[in-house]
């Protein structure tokens, strides 16, 4: 590539374009008025406008989830910057590819406490997988490819780059599109053969093996080679949160999320299981729960995650196999394939049994599930059925999440999107809307808590002026639900600053903003109301009103383990 | 629980110390000792930490470490192979010349230099393993530290 002469934002906006970004969102500010002036005649690149920076942050990540493509977000300097963090931590959790893009004060300025200052580049270390503060307009090309490189290969993740407004405006001559250039980054993708091979030799000959699916599946983009897997080795599949849709939900094999408020049958497969295949999971103790001597005790462990960080992190494993999932399946496959090791002849029985399970404690729980839910699994059934297999349904954290996670039935990957390891209350609506931009042609519904909604339901505005329809179907329970379901259960029911007393009309507050609003009393009113939204063409609310006092069961107790679930006493299948 | 030194060579970048230091305050993770320097290749710096935690810890830091963007090679030092020095320098009081001959011949038993000395203090500096200084430190203190400076300690693996 010639040398060119070009201003800082030039150069970012042309690497940007490298790198293949086609949106971004944002919010300007006084060090970013140089960056903003190059993108005000920018055709390739779509800049939306956010109202708030946290969204901006969310819808990057939601964009990510849903394309596989890194997000990007764009924020000022001080107030803009710190708005980013709970959307850029909330990624990195969930290792979704972002970059992030922040002005900060001229360099000159630094350390000064100068208007609008943060130290953006120290706050956002813990955070991110990588970051850098950038000193001299010549750097730019190598920066930001790298930039892009890192957040998406390996583990992905968030990388933020700290942009002085002096670096942005200044003029060099630069060589644009480098190659990468790391002294110690090299993404270990390859899986060792010997492991795979042992691997593969005990889920063959286990009577009774069980496969683990996360959301490194999904990020991989190796469902298909787990499904196939699955069936070659007549191995039942739990998934987790971040694994729903790993393996789709109603195929015969698969029993749901595991964990906390997973579905009794999934932990109780963990529990019994004789071989186990955990394959993109961190163990999360939302999955594994706290006792962890329930947590597959008879099991030979085989742990496959392309971090070498995550082996023996939260639970010690027999079978380490660092890499790339996708390639780590795959060669189990061909091992299996070519030694043809399986018949499946004891599993049989072990598949027989799950089965069994499963039918007779979907029966065993209805009471427990009817008396905590009045309306609110209902709902979700309804939504279930309503949406097609592409449609992208995202949630907030709450109550309103897991009866999503429970009841709404996963077909396919990239099309649940939830907030897994930082829980963060209010991303599912702002990650609706970088999923239904990745996506504009699918349904996006974002599955919403009264609660979480207000968090950053200002957005509304940004769907209107944008044209992005999502739909925002709100479990208006007048309280933060999950929080008050703890109390209920474990504090004495002293619903101590959990009520949400008068909450806003939801109709009216969608229709402010120029939206479409629906109340649903019924559950079988929401089938109708839904149709309406969609057929609307506009961002909608619906707000579903639901008992006040829902819950949702069975759980693992806090401190409790996988053979414990609150609401299972009864069950006489486990 | 055990000491542990690790060896990392990193990228010569603004932030990569507190980077590092960072990571081992959110990953819980006590740091006796932690020095930096220049190393034969340009760019590049390395660096020196002393842990103390179990094994598993250790284990787990030296995987978060590798994990980092700018750390280019991680070493974990068996202490056996290992050539560990610790650099010190002690401001100790003389009351009187007894003292003062008596500091002297310590410190040459232990093979400290004189780098300095007034009418009622002499300041010593030892280059040693650091038990060793921590013994002759301990011997000092019979005197009077009035000062103590250590650098923290640097390794190297004999092979
Ligand atoms: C930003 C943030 N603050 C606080 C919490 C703690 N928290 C977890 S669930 C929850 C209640 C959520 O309420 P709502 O959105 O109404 O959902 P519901 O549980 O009622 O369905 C709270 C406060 C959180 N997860 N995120
Ligand atoms: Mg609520």
């Amino acid at each position: 590539m010639a040398r060119v002469k070009l201003s800082g934002a030039e150069i970012v906006v042309e690497e940007l374009k490298n790198e293949g970004v086609e949106v971004a969102f944002g919010i300007p500010g006084g060090v970013l008025l140089d960056l903003y002036d190059v993108l005000y005649e920018e055709k390739e690149i779509r800049h939306i406008l956010m109202r708030h920076e946290q969204c901006a942050a969310h819808a990057a990540d939601g964009y990510a989830r849903v394309s596989g493509e890194t997000g990007v977000c764009i924020a000022t300097s001080g107030p803009g910057a710190t708005n980013l963090v709970t959307g850029l931590a909330n990624a990195s959790m969930d290792s979704s590819p972002v970059v992030a893009l922040t002005g900060q004060v001229p360099t000159a300025a630094i350390g000064s406490n100068a208007f609008q200052e943060a130290s953006t580049f120290t706050i956002t270390m813990p955070i991110t997988k990588h970051n850098f503060l950038v000193k001299r307009t010549a750097d730019l090309p190598k920066v930001i490819h790298n930039a892009f490189y890192i957040a998406n290969t390996g583990r992905k993740g968030v990388v933020l780059i700290d942009l002085p407004k002096d670096v942005l405006a200044d003029v060099t001559e630069v060589n644009l599109h480098p190659k990468e250039t790391f002294a110690g980054y090299k993404p270990n993708i390859k899986p060792n053969q010997v492991q795979t091979k042992r691997a593969a030799e005990v889920l063959a000959n286990a009577d009774r093996p069980l496969i683990l699916a996360g959301g490194g599946v999904i990020i991989a983009g190796a469902a298909e080679e787990l499904r196939y897997l699955a069936e070659f080795l007549g191995a039942p599949v739990v998934t987790t949160l971040m694994g729903k849709g790993a393996i789709p939900e109603g195929h015969p094999f698969c029993l749901g999320m595991a964990g906390m408020h997973g579905h009794i049958y999934a932990n109780r497969a963990i529990n019994e299981c004789d071989a186990m295949l955990a394959v993109g999971t961190r163990f999360s103790d939302r999955t594994t729960g706290w006792q962890l001597d329930q947590f597959a005790p008879d099991a030979t462990l085989i742990h496959v995650d392309i971090d070498a960080a995550e082996i023996n992190k939260n639970i010690q494993v027999d079978i380490p196999i660092v890499g790339d999932v996708k390639l780590a399946l795959s060669d189990m496959i061909k091992w299996l394939e070519k030694n043809k090791k399986t018949e499946g002849s004891s599993k049989s029985v072990w598949v027989q049994r799950i089965r069994e399970m499963h039918s007779a404690c979907e029966e065993c729980i209805k009471d427990v599930r009817r008396e905590g839910s009045s309306k609110s699994d209902r709902l979700i059934k309804t939504i279930s059925g309503i949406l097609d297999d592409d449609a992208i349904v995202t949630t907030e954290v709450g109550q309103c999440q897991m009866f999503a996670a429970h009841y709404y039935m996963t077909k396919k990957p990239r099309t649940f999107i939830s907030s897994g390891g930082l829980g963060t209350m209010g991303f599912g609506f702002p990650a609706a809307i970088g999923a239904k931009v990745a996506a504009p042609d699918k349904k996006v519904v974002d599955i919403a808590g009264d609660g979480s909604f207000l968090m950053t339901c200002q957005d509304l505005a940004t769907c209107v002026e944008n044209d992005i329809p999502v739909v925002v179907c709100i479990f208006h329970n007048r309280y933060l639900g999950m929080v008050r379901q703890w109390q209920e259960l474990f504090f004495d029911k002293k619903y101590s600053h959990t009520g949400l007393g008068m909450t806003p009309d939801f109709v009216m507050l969608a229709e402010a903003f120029g939206c479409y609003g629906e109340r649903v009393e019924k559950p079988e009113e929401l089938k109708d109301a839904l149709n309406n939204a969609f057929e609307s063409g506009k961002p909608a609310v619906i707000d579903m009103i639901v008992g006040t006092e829902d819950k949702i069961l069975p759980m693992i107790p806090p401190g409790g383990g996988l053979t414990g679930m609150i609401g299972t006493e009864k069950c006489k299948h486990v | 629980m055990q000491t542990r030194i690790i060896s990392l060579l990193v990228e010569d970048n603004p932030g990569v110390l507190t980077r590092m230091s960072g990571m081992f305050t959110m990953r819980g993770i006590n740091i006796t000792s932690l020095t930096v320097s220049p190393c034969e290749q340009e760019g590049l710096s390395r660096m020196t930490v002393a842990l103390y935690g179990s094994e598993s810890e250790l284990e787990k830091v030296r995987k978060q470490l590798s994990n980092l963007i700018e750390v280019v090679k991680v070493v974990d030092l068996e202490e056996r192979a290992t050539i560990i020095r610790d650099l010190c320098l002690m401001k100790v009081h003389v009351k009187d010349s007894k003292s003062r001959s008596e500091v002297m011949q310590l410190a040459e038993s232990y093979g400290a230099e004189i780098a300095d000395a007034t009418l009622d203090s002499v300041i010593l500096e030892l280059t040693e393993e650091p038990e060793k200084i921590d013994r002759f430190v301990e011997l000092m203190k019979h005197f009077g530290v009035k000062q103590l400076f250590r650098t923290g300690i640097t390794a190297i693996g004999r092979d």
